[in-house]
């Protein structure tokens, strides 16, 4: 494929993603077409440690990592934001401000422009702390974890296998904790040390299934759609292989059996 | 219009600008090939070069925001009487004290940064290998126990032994296909998520934009 063809189907997805963003949003605000968003374990868990948090007098620990605006991951560290914002929201009844963490200093307006939303009682400057990256940052977040208390960790980022420090340590100190990367390393270490994980774009969506707002909820709507699509597309394409190498399988069986499990699909999507 | 109205303004002017600067600029090719369709195409990559530019300069000086920070919540738990914060104000002023006085000499790296940096990378393992073990114990499911199996192998399958041959098999058959295939799939659902995030934010519908 030449690189005008990538350019103008790059031009097209956007564009159909934007159409797709408006529809979810008109959708999503009629009452009777609203649509319930499938509950995470881990995302479930906030609730009680926003509250063991206030109760307790810990903050909690919020995490980003490595992540930074500017680059291609900018729109993972808006994602992950918004999810602080949500779980900030949820601190506000207590007297100590939730502790944000970040290893890019061009996170440090953002963190502290989430906490300065989310928290409305001052004290925003220094619960926003930046450490050097990779292997320090995990060194100095663990040694903080002594020193703070968190009531629990959510750690929700760009990180490497350094997160296995961070989670060892909370492990230790007995914190409970939340994790997911954008990166496969650090998503293979969170998934194998973290007490609760998200995968992939659950990331995206945390902060709608963490707060009733539509936002997140008509991200998960549009992700929905394209995840859709991309299955249906490798599966035809599938069945299209099979169908040149086996003689019995025509393409225009395999087109028959991709819409009966389209119906199949849409008859179960119903009923749920 | 308000000023979360103006905020998203910019936000969608901005960012559609960078967007078709960057999809359609340095292409003459999408202009069909036309006189002039080279300077067309330049003209339409120059926003987005200008606006990058900016970017990888604001970047760089926010490393001194870093610092800046760093030392006011340090200072600030000092005065509560943390010890941790204490030595690294210590640490952060005798470096720059070492580094005037012996410009050049990067000995303090070598003989500080670099061994606790091998020193955490080497606790790094045992944490990995802690974690693995206890696997089993967080996630008491089959998906734990594929888990196990699947770094069992993997790890069998690494060792130089004739023995383990048929092992290496399976351990490079698992991470060329069903392994490959997960990865892939985490990696697509992540890339879905930042086209999905990235349209809310050239939107102006990011929270940062609305006030």
């Amino acid at each position: 494929m030449d690189e005008t063809t990538v350019q103008v189907y790059s031009v097209l997805f956007v564009m159909a993603t934007v159409l797709l963003v408006f529809t979810a949003r008109f959708f999503q605000k009629r009452p009777g077409r609203r649509r319930a968003q499938r509950q995470l374990d881990g995302l479930e868990r906030i609730t009680g440690w926003t509250t063991q948090s206030i109760e307790s007098n810990r903050p909690l620990h919020l995490s980003f990592g490595g992540a930074a605006i500017g680059g291609d991951k900018t729109p993972a560290a808006l994602a992950e934001a918004e999810l602080f914002h949500q779980v900030i929201k949820r601190a506000n009844a207590g007297d100590i401000a939730p502790i944000l963490s970040m290893s890019a200093p061009v996170m440090i307006p953002l963190g502290q422009d989430t906490l300065r939303r989310a928290w409305h009682k001052g004290d925003g400057a220094s619960r926003v702390i930046w450490y050097p990256p990779n292997l320090a940052y995990a060194g100095a977040v663990t040694a903080s974890m002594a020193d703070d208390k968190p009531a629990a960790h959510i750690m929700a980022g760009g990180f490497g296998i350094e997160l296995a420090l961070m989670l060892d340590g909370a492990d230790r100190q007995g914190h409970p904790s939340l994790a997911v990367s954008d990166r496969l390393d650090g998503q293979a270490v969170a998934y194998a040390l973290a007490d609760h994980v998200l995968i992939g774009e659950e990331l995206f969506v945390a902060s709608g299934a963490v707060s009733e707002e539509g936002r997140g909820r008509n991200d998960a709507a549009v992700l929905d759609v394209w995840r859709g699509l991309i299955i249906l597309g490798a599966t035809v394409f599938l069945l299209l292989e099979f169908s040149s190498q086996l003689p019995l399988l025509t393409w225009q069986l395999a087109a028959a059996g991709a819409a009966v499990l389209i119906a199949l699909g849409a008859v179960m999507y119903r009923r749920r | 219009m308000g000023r979360a109205g103006i905020s998203a303004f910019v936000a969608f002017a901005v960012g559609l600008l960078t967007l078709l600067s960057l999809l359609l600029g340095d292409n003459p090719a999408l202009f069909g090939g036309q006189p002039g369709s080279e300077v067309l195409a330049e003209r339409l990559a120059l926003p987005g070069d200008v606006l990058l530019r900016l970017v990888v300069i604001v970047v760089a000086l926010s490393i001194v925001i870093g610092i800046a920070n760093l030392l006011y919540v340090h200072v600030g738990r000092v005065a509560r009487g943390k010890f941790y914060s204490a030595v690294l104000l210590a640490s952060f002023a005798f470096t720059i004290y070492w580094y005037v006085t012996n410009r050049g000499d990067s000995s303090l790296l070598e003989a500080a940064q670099v061994p606790i940096e091998s020193a955490l990378a080497s606790l790094l393992f045992f944490s990995l290998v802690y974690g693995g073990a206890r696997v089993m114990r967080k996630r008491a499911d089959i998906w734990g126990l594929l888990f196990v199996a699947v770094v069992i192998i993997v790890l069998l399958g690494s060792l130089p032994l004739a023995e383990l041959a048929p092992v290496k098999a399976w351990s490079d058959w698992l991470m060329a296909v069903p392994v490959s295939a997960g990865a892939r799939a985490i990696l697509l659902g992540i890339a879905l998520g930042t086209v999905v995030a990235g349209v809310r934010a050239m939107l102006g519908q990011d929270r940062s934009y609305r006030g």
